[in-house]
């Protein structure tokens, strides 16, 4: 199983006080796919992926990465991660943060290949508090993935991002993806979902739906994902 | 001016103190325990100094003052052998020791008493009862011998310091070490916290750092800023102001070495308890404050109340104060046990924060 699936969750909870942010979530990423994990905001995507890479801990159920059960810190060396905030040092400049998250990862030699890859390595002298949003965006996506990770986490990469970048950075995942990465991508935007070749719609902490984008449209009974979405979400509630 | 504008503004600022219970907590807590603090000090049953006396005087005259320096509320006296008294000053059971010589007598009936006063000398505040008790006990000595007046002129002598030192001489030794130990603190404190809330903190989490590798590196870079900190305050304290210093620079400079250490992971530690810069300056009035007014910087510790005694010697600034004063005002070098002791504890206080630092640091969030 590990050899087919970077990831597996199997009937994962999670809770935070009384507020129950993952339900029994059963979910599995096949190696090199782009799969989008797809819900409104609060439903349990960014638990779900911190959650992978070890950041919290699931109180019920097991989560497995790359055939090792986590939390892990070994398997952390094969996980890039980039967080819904473009974290980065404000003082550095675009070189100087992904040298530094290379640096952590033993991966010095990737920083010019980042940088190219995000189309900074023009701006690598840029101090990172000046440069707008898009650009620390992209500044953010080089740092995660600079040591070419066997999973990247985007965390909803595209918020707060013009379309033409958003564009860019589905071709970056693409381009990735083809060199054999897995990419678990979390989005709330329902027009992101066809990029992806899998789909797992989450709300309120449960697993809606998972498949292809056509898959989720046929189980949803519209040709409008949004639709399909949120036919899907309107059933379970009934149930 | 809006007063409706002018009072949202104000609700505003209460709705968010309301929910924000530990910057309450500090705003009626903080001073209380402050000034709670200062007043005991000052006004608490203080320890009186210990003095030594010698009496050598053949007459009866001598037994007088020094039956009044025992009576005396200052000071706490003891029954010693002039020989003996530099040795005690040195090892700091007594502060003081006064000598009655042998012709005390009869210089009190020629009208004119010089007693020896042997100060210990390198903090102020512990001679001024000294002198005080000694005044009171010449004062009944003048009662006692009929028929003319009697002048006091001690011949006072200090192991350490003395005319030569001024007050910031006293207190520069002290404040050269807590000006580097508060900022580094400060800094270190203010950010760890911004890697938490810029939100790296939670990238290098899922990165394969360890604990450990992050406590060390920080500790580092922060060394490094704080060494060259601590050489400009050296410099500026030695070259500009002139401070008294019996020392040498490159202990005074390792002492200060061992202090940027121990405020670095103390700030990386007690970032761990505060959730944003705002919650970590609230530390200062929490932990350091308490720490100038009970580590012998202002007050010695040897005439705070006995209860704080207890408290000032478990701090780590107080040993660092002393171990700078020692070498700085006495002089003091590796081979002193008790320069030997102030090094130690700093330094195990410094090794106790790395490994609390480390073990509160959480891999993960919840």
């Amino acid at each position: 199983m590990s050899e087919t699936y970077a990831v597996n969750m199997d009937n994962v909870s999670k809770s935070f006080g009384a507020f129950k942010a993952l339900n029994g979530v059963t979910l599995r990423v096949r190696r090199g796919e782009i799969y989008g994990l797809l819900g409104p905001n609060g439903a349990g995507k960014t638990t779900l992926i911190r959650l992978v890479c070890g950041l919290l801990e699931a109180h019920a159920g097991t989560v497995t990465v790359l055939g090792q059960r986590m939390p892990n810190v070994a398997v952390l060396r094969h996980i890039g991660y980039m967080t819904q905030q473009a974290a980065l040092y404000p003082a550095l400049s675009v070189e100087e943060n992904v040298g530094f998250f290379a640096a952590i990862n033993g991966a010095e030699a990737g920083v010019k290949d980042a940088l190219e890859l995000v189309q900074l390595y023009e701006r690598r002298g840029s101090v990172v508090a000046t440069l707008s949003g898009g650009l620390r965006q992209r500044c953010s996506l080089a740092c995660a993935l600079v040591h070419r990770p066997e999973l990247l986490l985007l965390d909803e990469p595209t918020v707060g991002i013009d379309p033409q970048l958003r564009v860019q950075f589905w071709d970056y995942f693409r381009q990735m993806a083809a060199d054999g990465t897995t990419i678990i991508v979390s989005s709330h935007v329902m027009d992101e979902a066809d990029r992806c070749q899998r789909l797992g719609l989450i709300q309120y902490g449960r697993l809606l739906a998972e498949g292809a984008p056509a898959d989720i449209r046929a189980q949803g009974g519209s040709q409008n994902l949004e639709e399909a979405f949120l036919s899907l979400a309107g059933r379970r509630e009934e149930s | 001016m809006s007063g409706h504008r002018i009072r949202a503004i104000t609700r505003r600022l209460l709705q968010g103190f309301r929910r924000d219970r530990r910057t309450l907590a500090l705003l009626f807590v903080a001073p209380i325990v402050i000034l709670g603090l200062l007043g005991y000090l000052m006004r608490g049953s203080s320890s009186s100094p210990a003095v030594g006396i010698a009496n050598q005087d053949s007459g009866p005259l001598g037994v007088v003052v020094a039956d009044a320096l025992k009576q005396s509320s200052h000071i706490t006296t003891s029954e010693i052998n002039s020989a003996d008294g530099d040795a005690k000053l040195k090892d700091r059971s007594l502060v003081a020791y006064i000598v009655l010589p042998a012709d005390f007598s009869q210089q009190a009936q020629n009208g004119n008493v010089s007693p020896e006063v042997h100060l210990e000398g390198s903090q102020p505040g512990e001679d001024a009862p000294v002198m005080q008790a000694l005044q009171q006990a010449l004062i009944m000595l003048a009662s006692r011998v009929a028929g003319r007046s009697v002048s006091f002129q001690p011949k006072v002598s200090y192991l350490y310091g003395g005319s030569d030192y001024d007050t910031l001489d006293y207190f520069g030794a002290a404040f050269v070490g807590l000006v580097v130990f508060f900022l580094v603190f400060v800094i270190t404190i203010v950010s760890f916290l911004n890697e938490r809330s810029q939100g790296t903190l939670e990238r290098l989490m899922a990165s394969p750092l360890r604990r450990g590798e992050i406590v060390v590196g920080y500790m580092l870079g922060f060394t490094v800023i704080a060494l060259v900190q601590a050489v400009e305050v050296l410099i500026f304290a030695l070259a500009v102001l002139r401070i008294h210093n019996q020392g040498n620079v490159l202990l005074i400079f390792g002492m200060e070495a061992l202090m940027v250490v121990a405020a670095v992971n103390l700030g990386i530690f007690l970032s761990m308890f505060a959730r944003s810069e705002f919650q970590a300056v609230q530390f200062i009035p929490l932990v350091i404050v308490p720490q100038v007014l009970l580590s012998g910087i202002i007050f010695p510790v040897s005439t705070e109340p006995t209860a704080l005694q207890w408290l000032s010697n478990v701090l780590p600034l107080t040993y660092a104060v002393n171990g700078m004063r020692d070498i700085m005002v006495k002089g003091a070098d590796l081979t002193w046990p008790s320069l030997q002791v102030d090094a130690a504890v700093v330094a195990g206080f410094a090794i106790l924060v790395i490994v609390a630092g480390t073990a509160t640091l959480r891999r993960r969030l919840g």
